[in-house]
């Protein structure tokens, strides 16, 4: 039998049985009738020996094997009905759903574009990066130990690994005719790379094992990213031919990469390695694990290498015993090893409290529904459904209702993800993820509906599967809710909600606290109208300090010089951060092992530009700059070391400048270490946000120069425009030098506090949805208790109860509620706190402000919320609530 | 027909195998509709077997779900439209089947109770 053409047919098999049925009713009336009863006792007899129709039909039905589908059709469409029914409930636990789905979804996202699969790799779990675990290792990288070029062949020849590949950075210059002069980080391959990543070019080819000859010279060939041929070549196809000048060296460009592929870089391009190269430059290497050969046979066949080569360079492995680790690929990734896995873990634990709230109060939203109900379950149950069938209907119901909210939710995450993505901090997750509403981020909101369902349908499900028969049956339709179980359900329902969303308002508050003192604490100096960008010697060029004093001198008269601009300003590296940190001691004394100052060098202008304040004494003159003479300014922090004495003309010895410098570093003529201190300068923010100032010596930058200097502007308007000015000044000087990285100090200011906004704004928004969620669970209870009890009001009213009175006795029920919630909700945060000790706010932990700010706001919203029906409770006319009995 | 209490109490519960053959027996003689092979069951066993239609009609629908019967629509001697079941070669088969796992089973039990009667 064709089971097709049964299930379509399915409507007219069950008219046929009614039918069938009919007829035997029919010809058993007749018999009766033939031996002589009366038709109506026959008819009666007939049925009585009939037995329950529609019972015998569902049973036979039954065996037709599709029983489950008809039932299933039955739920889904009472279902509905009901749910059209009574549409205030439906759109309010829709919008639930839809915020506690939505905010759950858009979080996974994240989490799998940049932690479960960021990489567009050929089998990304199959990549191994080796480690060495044992003493110091001097090669060691963020968790994994380098190789030089000699042991990566030796590597290669394993028989454990089934590809190999590594990677060094090198920096590289690029000069052209028809490009501006920079400087950037060019990214060196082993020619199997592109092969061992398993990623086509979007244009031309990649670097192939031929382009090695047999000498190990690579040929000069070049790939580019993707964002670099946008960039540079403005994404024309026929960038493919075209030679780039990198170190003035020529390459022919031969590919270009797609855009998700941003493998060690996103911006600039891929070389071929040199491999027969004597260098000792520590590379990163990639294994591929064979299948078959288990972990630990590869990992002992690369610990024996190891020993090999330790014996030939024992300088580049740790001493004494090693042993090889293989990490797998994915578990070092940016995201675990900055301190973003716990953030997000974090962030995950408070979707699920946000989706924990839109569960409780969709539960209590149907246990309001099903009471009305009562009567028709008890109903059902007396024609013959099971416990189980009507447990069904209810898990059919919320089911439906989870779906509806799921797909809800995944439209809200559809819109939202744009924002999420732009507000992640840079460098926090791989360069490659995507983080987009994919194939698995749908089966997780798929997933997550129906677990929601079954949580929230467990409530009536277990209250009403099982109606007391008789009382239900005598009380009116509503009256079940009289029953003190209901009720008791219903009020710690809204307890726990209340208790959860003071968690959530919890953690933003901390959140909110750190993004304000990362905004506004006052760094010590004045970031606005200034700019900065890194120049960078050619590798060639400037071999004497004469030189780099000389080119110093010109850049900023010239940049000095220039229209709009107040201040310049030649610093070292990292600007009012960082700096080199050297050992120091005072006045002659004996330095103190392992202290440390950091040391800056400034031309002249320099705290005017940065606008840093001078406390006592002055800044350098411009013959001090000039003679390159041996004085110094400090900070207050440092100053504090001289015992509350003034140190202006004491002496202060920095260890740095006792050495004797090799290129690419430089030095004036008979430096030495003692400086005259001249000057006392205000602290400013020179480590980390929460960490008191360090102690911080400033000297002339004719003293000593690096290869890299910062160039810093003050102008009165804005910044950024005096770019093009800068670099046709900086070409006119000398066409080599390249200018990197140029920010506004409102842009650097910005990047540390983009993941104290990141965090602010999430947990934030987690807290409101969750605090206007938990209020809109108040309103919703304390509306159906009024209108459960109306004709109580009613009574009340007529004996003499004023509006106030009404007022006062339902707030009541509603203030120990909100106090039993909050003192749960603080208490678990305070225990959470305690026990996790996390550093995603800063050094800011709970305290009785933030406590008291939670508590306020929550009260607040709360009252309100519980108010609103209880006011309408109170203006109710006591006639008509008397009336309104059933 | 009234019932008394005696046929009540020898109305003796039958086993689902046991009601699929001894239906499929009864259609063996001919088609008939469900009315008719209630009345043929009654009357070949004397009152003994009175199949209930609650058990009936679904017994009937499962061997129809198995292929052992088949229904039309069809016309009664009073020229009124009923569903009637007919045996199919392959029920023709089970009956077989079943008869012979009855007339063991009735056999084994026969042994059984024998010796004990005779003692």
């Amino acid at each position: 039998m064709a089971y097709w053409s049964q299930i379509f047919r399915f409507d007219q098999r069950k008219s046929d049985l009614e039918a069938e049925l009919q007829v035997h009713l029919r010809m058993a009336i007749e018999e009766r009738i033939a031996s002589g009863e009366s038709p109506d006792e026959a008819r009666a007899a007939a049925l009585r020996e009939l037995g329950n129709l529609p019972l015998i039909e569902d049973v036979t039905r039954a065996t037709w094997g599709w029983q489950w589908l008809e039932q299933f059709g039955q739920d889904v469409r009472f279902a509905l009905r009901d749910m059209v029914k009574t549409p205030h409930v439906t759109v309010t636990a829709l919008l639930s759903l839809m915020l506690g789905i939505g905010a759950s979804v858009a979080l996974f996202s994240v989490v799998y574009g940049a932690m479960i699969a960021p990489y567009p790799y050929f089998k990304p779990g199959e990549i191994r990066l080796p480690a060495i675990e044992g003493s110091k290792d001097p090669y060691d990288w963020w968790g994994r130990h380098l190789y030089t070029v000699k042991e990566y062949q030796e590597i290669a020849k394993l028989p454990a690994f089934q590809a190999t590949m590594a990677v060094g950075n090198e920096w590289e210059m690029l000069t052209g005719p028809d490009m501006d002069t920079e400087g950037m980080n060019g990214v060196r391959v082993t020619d199997g790379m592109f092969n061992f990543l398993g990623v086509p070019a979007l244009l031309g080819r990649t670097i192939q094992p031929s382009d090695t000859d047999a000498a190990g010279k690579p040929a000069q060939v070049v790939v580019l990213s993707y964002g670099f041929w946008q960039r540079v070549f403005h994404g024309d196809a026929h960038a493919l031919g075209k030679t780039l000048m990198l170190n003035r060296v020529p390459y022919t460009v031969i590919g270009v990469m797609p855009q998700r592929f941003g493998f060690w870089t996103y911006k600039t391009f891929w070389l071929p390695m040199q491999m027969n190269s004597p260098s000792n430059q520590g590379l990163v290497v990639f294994l591929r694990v064979r299948r078959g050969m288990s972990e630990d046979e590869e990992a002992r066949q690369l610990s024996d290498l190891n020993q090999r080569l330790a014996r030939m360079t024992p300088a580049h492995f740790p001493q004494g015993a090693m042993h090889a680790v293989l990490h797998s690929a994915l578990d070092l990734t940016a995201a675990s090893t900055s301190g973003m896995r716990q953030n997000i873990n974090l962030l995950l634990i408070a979707v699920g409290l946000l989706l924990l709230i839109a569960c409780v109060n969709v539960a209590n939203l149907q246990l309001a529904r099903m009471t009305a109900r009562s009567r028709e379950f008890a109903m059902r149950s007396a024609i013959g459904a099971g416990r189980w069938r009507l447990m069904r209907q209810l898990l059919t119901e919320s089911t439906l209702l989870a779906l509806a909210g799921g797909v809800l939710g995944v439209l809200l995450a559809l819109t939202v993800i744009h924002g999420i993505v732009a507000m992640i901090p840079q460098d926090s997750i791989p360069n490659e993820a995507r983080i987009a509403i994919n194939g698995p981020v749908l089966l997780f909101a798929a997933g997550i509906s129906m677990v929601t369902g079954m949580l929230f349908g467990l409530a009536p499900a277990v209250q009403f599967a099982r109606p007391d028969l008789a009382r239900a049956l005598k009380e009116g339709g509503g009256g079940a809710s009289g029953s003190l179980r209901g009720k008791a359900m219903r009020n710690a329902l809204v307890v726990t909600e209340i208790a959860l969303a003071v968690v959530l308002m919890a953690s933003a508050s901390l959140a909110i606290r750190f993004f304000l003192q990362v905004t506004t604490t006052d760094r010590g100096f004045k970031p606005d109208h200034a700019m900065s960008v890194a120049l960078v010697l050619p590798a060639n060029g400037y071999k004497t300090m004469e030189e780099r004093s000389a080119l110093n001198a010109e850049l900023l008269k010239r940049v000095s010089g220039l229209p709009g601009v107040e201040a310049a300003a030649m610093g070292d590296g990292g600007g009012p951060y960082g700096g080199i940190r050297s050992g120091y001691s005072l006045d002659g004394q004996a330095g103190v092992k392992g202290q440390q100052i950091i040391v800056s060098l400034i031309s002249g202008d320099y705290l005017r530009t940065i606008g840093i304040p001078v406390k006592s004494g002055g800044g350098f003159t411009p013959e001090e700059e000039q003679k390159a003479a041996h004085v110094a300014l400090v900070n207050e922090t440092a100053a504090k070391l001289w015992g509350g004495e003034n140190p202006v003309g004491r002496h202060i010895h920095v260890d740095f400048l006792g050495q004797t410098f090799k290129p690419p570093f430089a030095a004036a003529v008979g430096v030495g270490p003692d400086m005259t201190v001249v000057g006392v300068v205000g602290d400013t923010k020179n480590f980390i946000l929460e960490s008191p100032t360090q102690p911080q010596v400033y000297l002339p930058n004719t003293l000593y120069a690096g290869p890299g200097w910062l160039l810093m502007l003050r102008t009165d308007g804005d910044p950024m425009k005096m770019m093009d000015a800068l670099r046709a000044q900086v070409q006119q000087v000398d066409s080599s030098v390249a200018l990197v990285n140029a920010m506004t100090m409102d842009q650097i200011m910005g990047l540390e506090a983009i993941r104290a906004r990141f965090n602010m704004t999430l947990f934030g928004t987690f807290a409101a949805l969750g605090l206007m969620l938990a209020a809109i669970g108040i309103y919703c209870v304390i509306s159906y208790n009024m209108t459960q009890r109306i004709h109580e009001i009613g009574v009340r009213m007529a004996l003499g109860a004023t509006r106030g009175d009404i007022l006062r006795w339902v707030m009541r029920t509603l203030v120990k509620m909100t106090l039993l919630g909050l003192a749960l909700g603080l208490g678990a945060s305070f225990a959470v706190e305690r026990m996790t000790h996390t550093t995603l706010f800063g050094t800011n932990s709970l305290d009785a402000a933030s406590a008291a700010g939670v508590t306020a706001v929550l009260t607040a919203v709360a009252l309100l919320a519980g108010w609103l029906p209880a006011h309408r409770a109170g203006k109710l006319n006591p006639v008509n609530a008397l009336r309104s009995e059933f | 027909m009234a019932r008394t209490t005696q046929q009540y109490k020898n109305r003796i519960e039958l086993l689902q195998g046991t009601l699929d053959m001894l239906l499929l027996q009864i259609l063996q003689r001919g088609s008939m509709h469900g009315y008719g092979i209630a009345q043929t069951l009654r009357a070949r066993s004397a009152e003994i077997l009175q199949v209930e239609t609650g058990s009936l009609y679904p017994a009937l629908h499962r061997l129809e779900r198995q292929g052992w019967v088949a229904s039309d629509w069809g016309q009664t001697e009073q020229n009124q439209r009923a569903k009637f079941y007919r045996i199919t070669a392959a029920g023709k088969r089970q009956l077989a089947e079943n008869r012979k796992k009855w007339e063991t089973m009735a056999a084994a039990i026969a042994g059984i109770l024998e010796p004990a009667q005779e003692s």
